[in-house]
């Protein structure tokens, strides 16, 4: 069963207790809403949003267990504006030095990389994996393109296990789209 | 002996107030040292966040000549009127600031477009002089007590103080309220230097600040020749009259101690743009006090102000 998850961006406020109204209690359990209303800021500003809806998209478990990054959770939504699909969301985990950090990568309607974000980072260490002068290099990649850590994607000095691990995140995540996209999935 | 204690007590009292007294001259002339036409360097930089998803702004710079105006000139009390030139045809009046010796009236800025004024203790502020900043239409910003400091060659005052936004994000962002502004404002050989440190803050009412992001301010003032500002100093000549009422107006309107909230607009203008209508009208201080009086926010009625 397609469940449907909006969340109308009025207000911080507003974000908070509508999202717990219509995620529901299971998503609750996953999504703190320190990360929701994360997630809304990113999808704001990358798209020039001021309201849209997020509809999840389904991922059964035997998809599921084929493609590299996690799609059984709320991870992978769809962005309307009005009704119409102005793009795709993956909220992800990866790991960090000696913990995990949140990140979401925001895809183009036709299933480009717009943004990628770092929105939760958990440790001292690493932190330069969020700028967007790193970032920035994921911009424009397309489903099915793998990525290397220091060829593709340039190294940061004192980041290296994050910045290799978002790498690989984004890289396995490509690679998941393009699994659900042959099985026309978007 | 006696005789002898007593006459020691009074060399050394009046060493302290010889010492004093050049002191407060040595922190009139600094503040005096402003005065005069400077080409203006604005450059401004976002630099650390707490949040690993804050996306830094773009920097800003700017460049101005600007006129600084010694509009009063008292033993504790000097107010220099800062005038902006425009391509050598239009002045703009620009902020003012304020230096009072060992004020104890101060204002603080809040949230939503309200300061509260207070008074401070006699004793903490011996020595220090206030510093009040005021907008292009005389309504307030902030307000800091520090003292001056003489040493090595160097002539500062610093001080820290919540502001409103400044002009140049306050119709670009919403994403925090409040500026925490911590103010350095040094002499040098060029002519002076106004350095920030700047905390961007989130303020709700009854919950702790936010600190969005910090940025570093480089406001640069080199000294160029007198002529150069000819056109403010004529028009402020013109215009000063007005500018006299339009302090006296407020005077009244800060006379208080607590709150005031100013409505953003009235009749769907800002405050700035009233002003530039009374003062080509050239208007008494009485009509100032009126326009004033419609952008205080009566807090029985208060619906305006944003977050009440």
């Amino acid at each position: 069963m397609l469940r449907v998850n909006k969340f109308k961006v009025l207000s911080w406020g507003a974000v908070f207790f509508t999202a717990l109204f219509l995620f529901g209690f299971r998503a609750m359990d996953k999504i703190s809403p320190k990360l929701q209303e994360k997630l809304s800021a990113a999808v704001q500003t990358t798209f020039e949003v001021g309201e849209f809806d997020l509809e999840w998209i389904q991922v059964n478990s035997s998809l599921n267990a084929n493609t590299p990054v996690e799609l059984g959770g709320d991870n992978l939504f769809k962005i309307l504006q009005d009704g119409n699909v102005i793009g795709y969301v993956y909220l992800g985990q990866a790991n960090s030095m000696k913990n995990v950090f949140d990140y979401v990568v925001l895809f183009n309607p036709d299933l480009s990389i717009k943004k990628a974000k770092i929105l939760i980072y958990r440790e001292d260490y690493g932190r330069q994996v969020g700028s967007q002068r790193w970032l920035k290099q994921f911009v424009g990649k397309k489903p099915g393109e793998s990525l290397t850590y220091g060829e593709d994607i340039d190294a940061i000095s004192g980041a290296t296990i994050s910045a290799k691990s978002m790498t690989l995140a984004v890289s396995d995540v490509l690679e998941s789209m393009e699994i659900l996209k042959d099985r026309n999935r978007f | 002996m006696r005789k002898t204690i007593t006459f020691l007590m009074l060399i050394m009292g009046g060493a302290a107030a010889i010492n004093a007294q050049s002191k407060k001259e040595l922190d009139q002339k600094a503040i005096k040292d402003m005065c005069g036409c400077y080409e203006v360097t604005f450059k401004y930089t976002e630099t650390f966040a707490p949040e690993i998803d804050y996306e830094k702004k773009l920097d800003y710079t700017a460049k101005a000549l600007e006129l600084a105006l010694p509009i009063i000139d008292e033993e504790n009390k000097i107010s220099l009127q800062h005038l902006l030139v425009i391509n050598d045809s239009t002045v703009i009046k620009h902020w003012r600031q304020d230096w009072l010796y060992e004020n104890q009236k101060v204002f603080h800025y809040d949230k939503d477009n309200n300061w509260v004024f207070s008074k401070l203790p006699a004793d903490a502020v011996k020595g220090q002089w206030t510093q009040k900043v005021y907008q292009v239409d005389d309504s307030p910003r902030y307000s800091g007590s520090a003292t001056w400091v003489h040493f090595d060659g160097k002539h500062f005052w610093e001080n820290k103080s919540d502001s409103p936004l400044p002009r140049r994000e306050y119709t670009k962002r919403s994403d925090y309220n409040v500026m925490r502004r911590g103010n350095r404002q040094e002499i040098t050989s060029y002519g002076w230097v106004h350095e920030q440190d700047n905390d961007k803050v989130v303020r709700k009412e009854g919950q702790e600040d936010v600190l969005l992001a910090q940025e570093k301010g480089m406001n640069i003032y080199t000294k160029v020749a007198d002529e150069k500002c000819q056109l403010a100093e004529d028009w402020w000549k013109e215009h000063q009259g007005f500018w006299a009422n339009a302090r006296a107006a407020w005077d009244e309107v800060y006379d208080r101690e607590g709150d005031l909230t100013l409505h953003k607009k009235v009749e769907e203008k800002p405050l700035f743009m009233h002003f530039h209508t009374l003062e080509k009208q050239n208007v008494n201080q009485a009509a100032i006090l009126e326009l004033l009086r419609k952008f205080i926010v009566d807090k029985t009625t208060n619906t305006n102000a944003e977050g009440k």
